[in-house]
C-alpha cells in the first residue's frame, strides 16, 4: 500500500511537465502565466481547505500543548492567572513521588501485557476465522462486539459482576471452584490482572479485525504454490503469513502501546475517584486527573500531563523510528525524490 | 463554478469554526445575572439528585419565586461525589453558580481568599439571627466575616440497626472502644457484617481516622494544624496507631474498597438500609440516604445512633464530635439582594421544618429543632448540645489538596498497603504538590 502511493507521487510531476512544457517543445509566456495562475489559485485552495483542520489543531492541540508546559511552572489552585513561580520544582516532586513511580509501573505492565496476552490469541482467532467455518459472521460479529460498547458500559458491567459478591463468585461458587473466589477489583495483588483481562476481552476484536483485512490482503497464489511445494499448515503459516502480516502486526502493536499509555476512563469508571492507587490500578492519567483536578493543584497537574505528553512522544517517535521505519519508508519519512 | 462554490464553502466553514472557538470562551459566563428590566436569574447547584431531597429544593424555589415574582432560579443537582470537583472547575473559569453548598472549612477559604464568595455579613435577616446559634455561624467565618448561611448540622456518629443488634444479643449501645469491639465480635458470631464503610470514595474510611484524631489530639493541635498542615504531633501517629489497631480487627463489609457511600443497595448506606450490614459511622445526613435506599423507600424503622466511643488516654475532650455545618454560600458575582434574600428565605422555620422532613437530619434553625421527634435524631441532637468541642470533617477543614491526600493514605491503610507513618509522609508530600 505504501509503495503504490510512493509510485503515485512520482508519477505525478512527470506527467504535469509532459502535459505543459512538453507541448512545443519551448515554454511560452501565457503557459507560463497559466501556471503561475494555477499555483496561486493551488495555494489558496490549500489555505482554504486546510485551515479548519489547523485552526482546529493549533488552537485545541498546540495550544493547550504550550499552556500546559507554562502552567507547569508554576503553583497554581486554578484561580485567575498563575503568579507563584517555582521553576522546575513540580518537576522534582513528581519523580520523586513514589505514587508516580507506581503508575510508571502499571502503565508499562498493560503496555506489556496488553501485547503479549492479545497479539498471540488475536492471530490464532483472525487465523481461525479466516476459515472458512459455519457461522463465521456471527462469531466475527461476537468477538468484535466488546470493542464497540462504550468504555463506561464495560466498566460498569465488569465491576458489578466482580464484586465480592457479585456474578463471578458465584458462578464460582455453584460449579464447584468456590476456593478461586476472590476480591478481584479490590485485592491490590490482583487487582492490576483483573484490569488486564478486561482490557484484552474489550481490544481484542479490534485487533482480529486488523488482522483479518492484513489476511485477506495476502494473493491467495503464495498458498498455493507453497501448498504445490508440499509445505504443511503451520510451514505455511510461518513462512508466509506472518511475515506478510508484519505491517499491520506492527501497526496494531503502536496502536495498542500508545492505547495503554493514555488509559484513564476504565480504571475511573470501575475503580472511581480515589482508590486506584490503593488496588493498584492507577494510570499515570488518573495520577494526573487525581493529584491535579481532584486536588485542585492545577500547576501541578499541567506538569504531570507534559511528562505523560513528553513520555508518549518519545515512545512513539522510538517506535517509528526503529520499528514501523520500514513500513513508512516513503509516505511519512521523507519527499520522494522528483 | 463548482470550484468557486467550493471555496465559498470552505471559508464558510472557517468562519463556524472560529465561531465555534469563540462561543467557547464566551458563552461559558452564563451565570446569572440581572438583565436590566429588574428580572434576575439565578442558578443553584446542590447534591440532592433524588427523591425527596430534590423534591424539597424544588418546592422551596417555587415557594420563593411565588413570593419574588422577578427572581427565577435554575436548579443543578449534582452527585454528591462529583460536586467538589465540578464547582472548583466553575469557580476557576468565573462561571460559578450564584448560590451552591458551603461546607466551610479549607475549602471555603480558598474560594475566599480567591475572592469567589459574597461577603454577607450584612445581609443576614433577623430570623436568621436568632434561630440559627453563633457557633453555626462561626463555621463560616472568615477574616471576620461571614460567607455562607447556614442550614443544617450534620455531626457525625455510628448509625445501626436496632434489629440486628438485638439478633446478636448486643444489650445498650457501645460508649467505648473496647466494647464496640465486644459488640462486633457477637455480631460477626451470629453471621452478621458488623460495619458497612464505603471505602471506594475514600472519604467514609478516613472519617474513622478523623473520630479516632479527635480522641488523641486537642483541640487546640486539630486547629493550629489547619493553619500551618503541618502533621507533626505525636497525636496523629497515635491516631494513626488506633485506627490500625480498629482495622485488624476486619470489622468491615465484603468488598468494602470498592463499595460506594451513597449510590444503590449495594453501597454502605444501602448495606445498612436492607440490614445486610449492623451500623456505620457517618454524618447526620444518613438517615435521609438510608431511607431513599430501603426497600419501600421509607425511612429505616429499627435505625439507631450512637456517638462515636471514647477511647481511653487521649487528649481530646471526651464528648468531642466531628461534624460540619452545612450552608449556602452566594458567588461573587451573584445579584446580591436576590440571592441573599433566598439564603434568608431558606432558614425560615416553616422551610427548616421541611428540610428536616425532606432529609431525615437536623436544621440549623433552632425554632425548627423542636419538630424533630425521632429518637435516633434527638439523640443526635442532644450530643451535639453538650459536646464541649465540634470539628468540621478534616478534608473540609484543611482544604481540598491535603484533605484528599489524607483521605486516600487511611484507604491504604484499610487495605493494608501502608503504614501509620505513611499517613503523615503522604500528606507532607501532598502539601508539596499544591
Amino acid at each position: 500500500m505504501t509503495t503504490s502511493v510512493a509510485l503515485r507521487s512520482n508519477e505525478a510531476p512527470a506527467g504535469t511537465g509532459r502535459r505543459t512544457g512538453g507541448a512545443d517543445g519551448s515554454p511560452s509566456a501565457p503557459a507560463r502565466r497559466a501556471r503561475k495562475g494555477t499555483d496561486v489559485r493551488t495555494r489558496v485552495e490549500i489555505a482554504v481547505l486546510a485551515g479548519p483542520a489547523v485552526i482546529m489543531f493549533v488552537g485545541f492541540v498546540i495550544l493547550p500543548v504550550a499552556l500546559a508546559a507554562y502552567y507547569g511552572f508554576y503553583k497554581w489552585q486554578g484561580y485567575g492567572a498563575p503568579v507563584d513561580f517555582v521553576g522546575l520544582q513540580n518537576y522534582t516532586v513528581i519523580f520523586t513521588d513514589p505514587d508516580f513511580r507506581a503508575v510508571l509501573w502499571h502503565n508499562l505492565f498493560i503496555v506489556i501485557g496488553s501485547l503479549v496476552v492479545q497479539g498471540p490469541i488475536a492471530i490464532v482467532l483472525a487465523l481461525l476465522l479466516n476459515q472458512r467455518i459455519r457461522g463465521r459472521g456471527l462469531i466475527r460479529v461476537l468477538i468484535f462486539l466488546p470493542y464497540v460498547i462504550s468504555e463506561v458500559i464495560v466498566g460498569t458491567g465488569w465491576s458489578l459482576m466482580l464484586q465480592s459478591s457479585g456474578a463471578l463468585n458465584d458462578l464460582l461458587q455453584s460449579i464447584g471452584l468456590g476456593g478461586l473466589r476472590n476480591d478481584w477489583l479490590s485485592n491490590p495483588d490482583i487487582a492490576l490482572w483483573t484490569l488486564l483481562g478486561i482490557i484484552s476481552w474489550k481490544y481484542i476484536g479490534f485487533a482480529v479485525i486488523l488482522f483479518l483485512a492484513g489476511l485477506q490482503s495476502i494473493p491467495e497464489e503464495l498458498f498455493e504454490a507453497a501448498q504445490l511445494d508440499g509445505a504443511s499448515y503451520w510451514q505455511i503459516q510461518r513462512r508466509i503469513t506472518l511475515p506478510l502480516l508484519g505491517p499491520t502486526l506492527r501497526i496494531w502493536a503502536f496502536l495498542s502501546i500508545i492505547g495503554s499509555l493514555q488509559l484513564f476512563d476504565l480504571v475511573y469508571i470501575i475503580w472511581g475517584q480515589y482508590i486506584a492507587s490503593t488496588a493498584g490500578t492507577s494510570t499515570m492519567a488518573t495520577y494526573m486527573v487525581g493529584n491535579g483536578r481532584l486536588s485542585g493543584n492545577y500547576g501541578y497537574g499541567n506538569a504531570v500531563a507534559v511528562v505523560i505528553f513528553l513520555i508518549s512522544l518519545v515512545v512513539a517517535l522510538v517506535y517509528q523510528r526503529f520499528v514501523l521505519r520500514r513500513d513508512t519508508a516513503g509516505a511519512l519519512t521523507e519527499k520522494s525524490d522528483r | 463554478m463548482t470550484r468557486k462554490i467550493r471555496a465559498t464553502a470552505a471559508i464558510a466553514l472557517i468562519g463556524a469554526t472560529a465561531l465555534v472557538a469563540a462561543g467557547c470562551s464566551a458563552g461559558s459566563d452564563a451565570a446569572g445575572g440581572d438583565s436590566g428590566d429588574g428580572k434576575v436569574s439565578m442558578t443553584f447547584w446542590n447534591n440532592s439528585t433524588t427523591g425527596p431531597g430534590k423534591a424539597f429544593w424544588q418546592d422551596t424555589v417555587k415557594a420563593f419565586e411565588a413570593k419574588n415574582p422577578n427572581v427565577t432560579i435554575k436548579i443543578q443537582a449534582i452527585q454528591n461525589e462529583d460536586l467538589d470537583g465540578k464547582l472548583q472547575t466553575a469557580l476557576n473559569s468565573n462561571s460559578a453558580p450564584d448560590v451552591f453548598s458551603q461546607r466551610g472549612g479549607g475549602k471555603m477559604a480558598a474560594m475566599v481568599n480567591a475572592g469567589q464568595l459574597m461577603d454577607i455579613s450584612d445581609s443576614i435577616g433577623s430570623g436568621a439571627k436568632s434561630g440559627i446559634s453563633d457557633g453555626s455561624f462561626k463555621a463560616f467565618e472568615l477574616n471576620g466575616k461571614t460567607w455562607a448561611m447556614p442550614t443544617n448540622v450534620d455531626p457525625e456518629g455510628i448509625w445501626y440497626s436496632q434489629d440486628l443488634f438485638e439478633e446478636a444479643g448486643i444489650e445498650g449501645t457501645p460508649t467505648t472502644m473496647d466494647e464496640l469491639n465486644a459488640d462486633i465480635q457477637k455480631l460477626k458470631d451470629k453471621g452478621i457484617q458488623p460495619v458497612a464503610v464505603g471505602a471506594k470514595d475514600a472519604w467514609p474510611a478516613a472519617h474513622w481516622y478523623y473520630n479516632f484524631a479527635l480522641r488523641a489530639c486537642s483541640s487546640n493541635v486539630l486547629n493550629k494544624t489547619a493553619q500551618d498542615l503541618k502533621f507533626d504531633n505525636k497525636c496523629w501517629k497515635q491516631a494513626g496507631e488506633d485506627t490500625k489497631a480498629f482495622f485488624d480487627t476486619k470489622p468491615f463489609n465484603d468488598g468494602f474498597l470498592t463499595t460506594s457511600a451513597q449510590q444503590g443497595a449495594g453501597s454502605s448506606a444501602g448495606l445498612v438500609a436492607n440490614h445486610k450490614a449492623a451500623m456505620e459511622l457517618m454524618g447526620a445526613w444518613d438517615p435521609g440516604v438510608i431511607s431513599s435506599l430501603t426497600p419501600d423507600g421509607k425511612p429505616l424503622q429499627d435505625l439507631g445512633f450512637f456517638p462515636f466511643p471514647e477511647v481511653s488516654g487521649g487528649k481530646g475532650a471526651p464528648g468531642s464530635m466531628m461534624g460540619a455545618v452545612g450552608g449556602l454560600s452566594c458567588s461573587a458575582k451573584a445579584p446580591k439582594k436576590a440571592c441573599t434574600d433566598f439564603l434568608n428565605f431558606v432558614t425560615t422555620k416553616s422551610v427548616q421544618e421541611n428540610y428536616y422532613k425532606a432529609f431525615n437530619s437536623i436544621p440549623a434553625n433552632k425554632d425548627a429543632q423542636s419538630v424533630v421527634t425521632e429518637p435516633y435524631l434527638t439523640t443526635v441532637l442532644k450530643a451535639y448540645n453538650d459536646a464541649p468541642f465540634v470539628s468540621n470533617y478534616l478534608d473540609t477543614l484543611y482544604g481540598q489538596n491535603v484533605g484528599n491526600a489524607l483521605n486516600t493514605s487511611v484507604v491504604n491503610l484499610l487495605a493494608g498497603k501502608g503504614s501509620v507513618s505513611d499517613i503523615v509522609s503522604t500528606v507532607n508530600q501532598a502539601a508539596a504538590k499544591g
